[in-house]
């Protein structure tokens, strides 16, 4: 009786426990958006959106800022694409299932580089060998590097679930392998390659270390114009502003930019969560 | 080895592993290279495993393991090096039904074609011409016709198995390979592809691995007996039904009555 109840008891508790977890982690998130949006809400106006900022954040809006997040975070969507889907379909249809296996510990490895050193080795490699300098195409290169790892980790998560009868349906009319890629694999994870795509612009989007001295430029810049002009990122914009800034309406741009960039990485994850739901139903 | 047009496969001393465990030993046979060859044997006794030999289908199981020789037309499919055969190729003449259709997330008309349009064997302008053609021959023209573009996943499983059917067909095959294509299927959809089988194994090599005797015994000419592990005997369906030689036949046949 007694070690009945106490398992009981014990099973109460680690209820409650793992519970209040539970709450920890969604009131994390729930107070960072409540924050963002008390803060910053008042600044989202269509001017703050559409006008270049002026006096070094202070004054003016935050245009250029936007356009280079979403610059880099694209450029390197496009970039990491095609060789992801390279990647991932070499390591499904051609490796056997040990070197498989090594194949995917290499992309988990990399997945764990620190984001500085991406931006230290993308600085020697793109900035000053390859001669782009500080600049956003230098930027786009590092942040698809970065985010390579979370598109074939998707891609490959989406080309193992199709079910096995498709395969040997396509195998057994005679397609090759090039032909089942084409008509069975890759139609069949459209919705992989898509989730891997926006889960990597939250990455890229996010992500500040690794562009702060190879990409952007604080002020003075708006639409880049050649390929090896940097641009500024909202990232950037928040980090600079919040160190120096002394001037009260620069520390309401901060907020305004924070919460941006705040909606921007929403929107993306939201996208991914959409397309992958979508998917699990049909499949 | 001679090799006369009227045998499509002759399979020598062979014997089929999944890593280091035997399924079948010591497989010897032929089949001719127009007419019904049934595959029988309890579960598990390896059916599927012999049939998806025939047109190499284990190979992406990365264990799996054939010795002696599988020729088809004379050629050694397994054979390596110089000799060795064009997989894809040699598929394309070996059409295959399994026993759950599996059609493709796309329209009726898109995978009747799935096959065909990848072959290059035909231009393009006879695509229609060969739905058509194909779709009449599993008796399904009539019942889609009006909607060619719908998917294909909306038609009954009978359907879709004679939808399969016409996929492999399009391609021209000049063998069958069939892995128990009605067992999931009512009555009435598999007495229609039943009667396909039959006509089909007048121009075709078909190959019908079934668990059902009846259906061994009306359709076929030639019977295969798994069990054991190896081929427990081969021959005419009449000699097999009514005298086999065997007593685990005899058994068999026995606890299954036709
Ligand atoms: N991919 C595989 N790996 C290992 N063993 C397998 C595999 N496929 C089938 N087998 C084994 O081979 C034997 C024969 O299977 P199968 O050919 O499917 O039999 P049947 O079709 O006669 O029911 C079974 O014992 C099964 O467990
Ligand atoms: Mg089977």
């Amino acid at each position: 009786m007694i070690t009945r109840r106490r398992r009981k008891l014990v099973g109460v508790l680690l209820r409650t426990l793992v519970g209040s977890m539970t709450v920890i982690s969604v009131m994390a998130l729930v107070c960072i958006v409540v924050v963002m949006v008390t803060k910053g809400g008042a600044m989202l106006t269509w001017e703050f959106l559409s006008q270049p900022s002026r006096a070094f954040g202070a004054e003016g809006g935050i245009r250029s800022q936007i356009a280079g997040t979403l610059i880099l975070a694209m450029g390197a969507g496009l970039l990491s694409l095609p060789i992801a889907l390279g990647t991932a379909l070499y390591q499904s249809e051609y490796l056997t299932p040990q070197l498989k296996s090594v194949a995917m510990r290499f992309v988990y490895a990399l997945n764990g580089v620190p984001t500085i050193l991406f931006g230290l080795f993308g600085y020697l490699v793109f900035g000053l060998y390859l001669g782009f300098g500080i600049s956003w195409v230098s930027g786009a290169l590092i942040l698809a590097m970065m985010i390579l790892p979370t598109l074939v980790v998707s891609i490959r998560e989406a080309i193992d679930a199709i079910p096995h009868q498709y395969r040997e349906a396509g195998l057994a009319l005679g397609m090759s392998t090039a032909q089942l890629i084409r008509a069975v694999i890759v139609p069949q994870s459209v919705h992989g390659i898509i989730t891997g795509l926006l889960l990597g612009l939250v990455r890229a989007t996010g992500e500040t270390a690794a562009i702060v001295f190879t990409a952007t430029t604080f002020s003075g810049v708006d639409f880049p114009r050649s390929l090896d002009e940097p641009v500024t990122t909202l990232q950037t914009h928040i980090l600079l502003l919040s160190q120096e800034a002394v001037h009260p309406s620069a520390t309401d741009a901060v907020w305004g930019a924070a919460l941006m960039l705040m909606i921007l990485v929403l929107c993306f994850s939201m996208g991914a969560l959409m397309v992958r739901s979508r998917f699990r139903v049909e499949v | 080895m001679g090799h006369s047009s009227d045998t499509a496969f002759v399979l020598k001393d062979v014997s089929l592993f999944f890593g280091s465990v035997p399924i079948l030993t010591d497989v010897n046979f032929a089949i001719r290279s127009t007419g019904i060859t049934s595959i029988i044997g309890p579960s598990g006794s390896g059916k599927s495993t012999l049939l998806r030999t025939l047109n190499r289908l284990n190979d992406h199981h990365p264990t799996f393991r054939c010795t002696g020789s599988v020729r088809y037309r004379g050629t050694d499919i397994y054979a390596n090096g110089n000799g060795s055969v064009d997989v894809a190729r040699l598929r394309q003449d070996i059409g295959m039904l399994f026993q759950k259709p599996c059609l493709f997330p796309t329209s009726i008309y898109e995978n009747v074609l799935f096959g065909l349009k990848r072959l290059k064997l035909r231009p393009r302008s006879e695509f229609p011409g060969i739905v058509e053609t194909t779709l009449r021959a599993v008796f399904l023209w009539d019942e889609v016709k009006d909607r060619m573009k719908h998917p294909a996943n909306e038609l009954s499983q009978g359907q879709q198995q004679r939808l399969s059917l016409a996929r492999a067909l399009a391609c021209e095959p000049e063998v069958l390979l069939l892995d128990e294509p009605t067992a999931s299927l009512d009555p009435k959809s598999t007495q229609a592809i039943e009667s396909l089988i039959r006509e089909l194994g007048n121009r075709l090599t078909v190959i019908l691995v079934t668990h059902r005797l009846e259906q061994a015994k009306r359709l076929s000419e030639t019977v295969i007996f798994l069990s054991d592990g190896c081929v427990c005997e081969w021959g005419g369906v009449d000699d097999i039904f009514t005298c086999p030689s065997k007593e685990i036949t005899q058994q068999y046949l026995a606890g299954h009555p036709p």
